[in-house]
């Protein structure tokens, strides 16, 4: 088990060492969204802006259109919620900045609703010339840092805070846009964002275990959307599951709702996530079970579908 | 350009500013005609487009963009039929800033508040790579209502970004109210000398010796950011539109655009 946000500041230091040159903008959240790592390295690099989210958003899109890569790291309520204006502006704009946002979902469990960012996918995924990246476990942050340091426009990545397994990409390879990361059949299709990683692929082994061959599915770039990709992947599955750290409006489960009626793939959709709620104060691990984004619910809610 | 220049060059700006207004049928003449004569020395005296990196001008306020227009014309980015397709249909001259259909604009602006911190951004950039040129940021004073032009104020003088150049248009207007009764901003330069900026007030913004003086003047300040804070007239040059908060954004009817036309002769 590992954190995909502890990753960060290694991801940050290793894109600099590599000469991509980038700075990372940040609002009194180093420590907790682990770029500090990156400020002891890069000091000239590293630009502390106080809690001034909306500014330092704007700041980061000056210093883009002065040829640098600026990555602005914040928890995902703020970098996407709190400076949502600012965000379409350098997006209308073409802005290379890259935004990450830590504590998706329910991960800033204590903080309580406040701080739940169940809405970020549904504010970006909505915004032109934004590409959106998903990675499902520590290993693979680097891997979306790159990715997103290599596309000249705007960038969305979305970091779990909470301790995930590490998937082993000797069998499957990272997954760059959408794919099965297990495929073992067409009972149905988990398709998951890489913060509900852990659920999914618990929900995927409690449903094998009961004798159902089934495909887990990880949809690492939620924007562009591999529209293809995922019609050659679902039309064939009997039954969709969408599982997200995230409300189920507007999310994941929104977008495949409405790929699937697009591309015909009239099959029942399942959609874990949280159901059009606040949420509340508690660890984060007993809020996904409470707010059902767990192995069981997904267990539970196809058993429910199939008879 | 020397002054006399500039003067000539502004007035045909003012000139094309309310043509373009008159005859696509929507913009912002007011906050436009107030911010012409800094915008004309910045566009011919600051900012060279033929050199990179350059220094770099962000128009905060951009509903103003008009003005924008009329000097990139001037210097040879616009041509004369485009302007006339200003904020029309399959138009490169959006109603607000856009860099991807316009390059030279520097930034996407509009939606208020936003361009000092763009600037700002600009010129840490400009700081980290050795690039000695400034960053102009142009704010309208209702703009000074917004939060994150605070928030801007705080971090640049914080950061010491003396390559930073904010100027106010203090043209004491809303869309339709006097700025300072819908929200004190007095005393506004006593407040961004606290906040940690040089400050040089200019009288009459619409003035081009003190317009020119003042940015001469800028150039000698170091450690610290600096705020033009630029009294001004709303729909400077043209008698019906000055001081009247009417004509934030309005359309001048064929007898006003003559008249128009007469004042700025």
């Amino acid at each position: 088990m590992k954190a995909p946000r502890d990753a960060i500041g290694k991801a940050l230091i290793q894109l600099a060492e590599n000469n991509f040159p980038i700075t990372v903008i940040d609002c009194d959240l180093a420590s907790s969204t682990r770029a500090d790592q990156f400020a002891k390295n890069y000091p000239e690099r590293f630009f502390e802006m106080g809690i001034a989210e909306a500014s330092s958003l704007s700041f980061a899109a000056g210093q883009s259109f002065e040829g640098l890569i600026p990555f602005f790291i914040d928890f995902a309520i703020f970098a996407t919620g709190t400076v949502w204006t600012q965000l379409r502006q350098s997006c209308y704009a073409n802005a290379n900045i890259k935004i990450v946002g830590t504590h998706p979902g329910v991960d800033g469990g204590f903080d309580g609703a406040s701080h739940h960012a169940l809405e970020d996918i549904a504010l970006t995924r909505v915004l032109p010339n934004l590409t959106v990246l998903s990675p499902a476990d520590a290993d693979e942050v680097y891997q979306a840092f790159e990715q997103a340091a290599k596309i000249n426009g705007p960038v969305y990545i979305r970091v779990a805070r909470e301790p995930m397994p590490v998937r082993d990409k000797t069998i499957v390879p990272r997954v760059n846009d959408i794919d099965a990361v297990i495929d073992e059949g067409n009972d149905f299709a988990i398709i998951f964002e890489g913060a509900s990683y852990e659920q999914a692929n618990d929900g995927y082994q409690k449903l094998s275990a009961l004798g159902h061959k089934g495909k887990l599915i990880h949809l690492a770039c939620i924007k562009p959307f591999n529209q293809e990709k995922f019609k050659s992947l679902c039309q064939q599955v009997n039954v969709i599951i969408t599982v997200e750290n995230h409300s189920i409006n507007g999310g994941v489960g929104g977008l495949i709702a409405e790929q699937s009626m697009q591309n015909g793939i009239l099959k029942p959709l399942i959609r874990i996530g949280v159901c059009d709620t606040f949420t509340e104060s508690g660890k984060s691990s007993q809020l996904k079970d409470k707010y059902g984004i767990s192995g069981q619910n997904i267990c539970d809610q196809f058993l429910q579908v199939l008879f | 350009m020397n002054i006399e220049q500039l003067k000539i060059s502004a007035k045909q700006a003012r000139r094309d500013i309310v043509t373009m207004i008159y005859r696509s049928g929507a913009g912002h003449p007011g906050g436009a005609l107030s911010i012409t004569d800094i915008m004309t020395y910045l566009y011919h005296n600051e900012i060279n487009f033929n050199q990179s990196p350059r220094a770099r001008l962000v128009m905060s306020k951009g509903h103003a963009v008009a003005i924008q227009y009329a000097l990139l014309k001037q210097l040879g980015f616009i041509k004369d039929e485009e302007m006339s397709t200003f904020r029309n249909l399959n138009s490169r001259l959006q109603g607000h800033p856009n860099i991807k259909t316009v390059p030279q604009l520097d930034a996407n602006t509009g939606l208020l508040g936003q361009g000092l911190s763009i600037a700002l951004g600009m010129a840490a950039a400009k700081k980290l790579n050795n690039d000695p040129n400034k960053v102009y940021a142009i704010i309208g004073d209702g703009e000074m209502h917004e939060g994150q032009i605070w928030e801007a104020l705080q971090q640049a003088a914080h950061m010491q970004m003396d390559n930073l150049v904010a100027v106010i248009d203090y043209n004491k207007l809303s869309s339709h109210d006097e700025v300072n009764s819908v929200c004190r901003l007095e005393p506004l330069a006593d407040k961004l000398r606290v906040f940690g900026w040089h400050v040089i007030e200019l009288t009459d913004g619409n003035d081009m010796q003190q317009v020119v003086d003042g940015f001469a003047l800028a150039r000698h300040y170091k450690g610290k950011p600096i705020a033009i804070l630029a009294h001004t007239i709303k729909g400077k040059g043209v008698s019906f539109m000055e001081n009247n908060g009417d004509w934030h954004s309005k359309t001048p009817t064929d007898v006003e655009y003559k008249q128009a036309m007469e004042d700025l002769q």
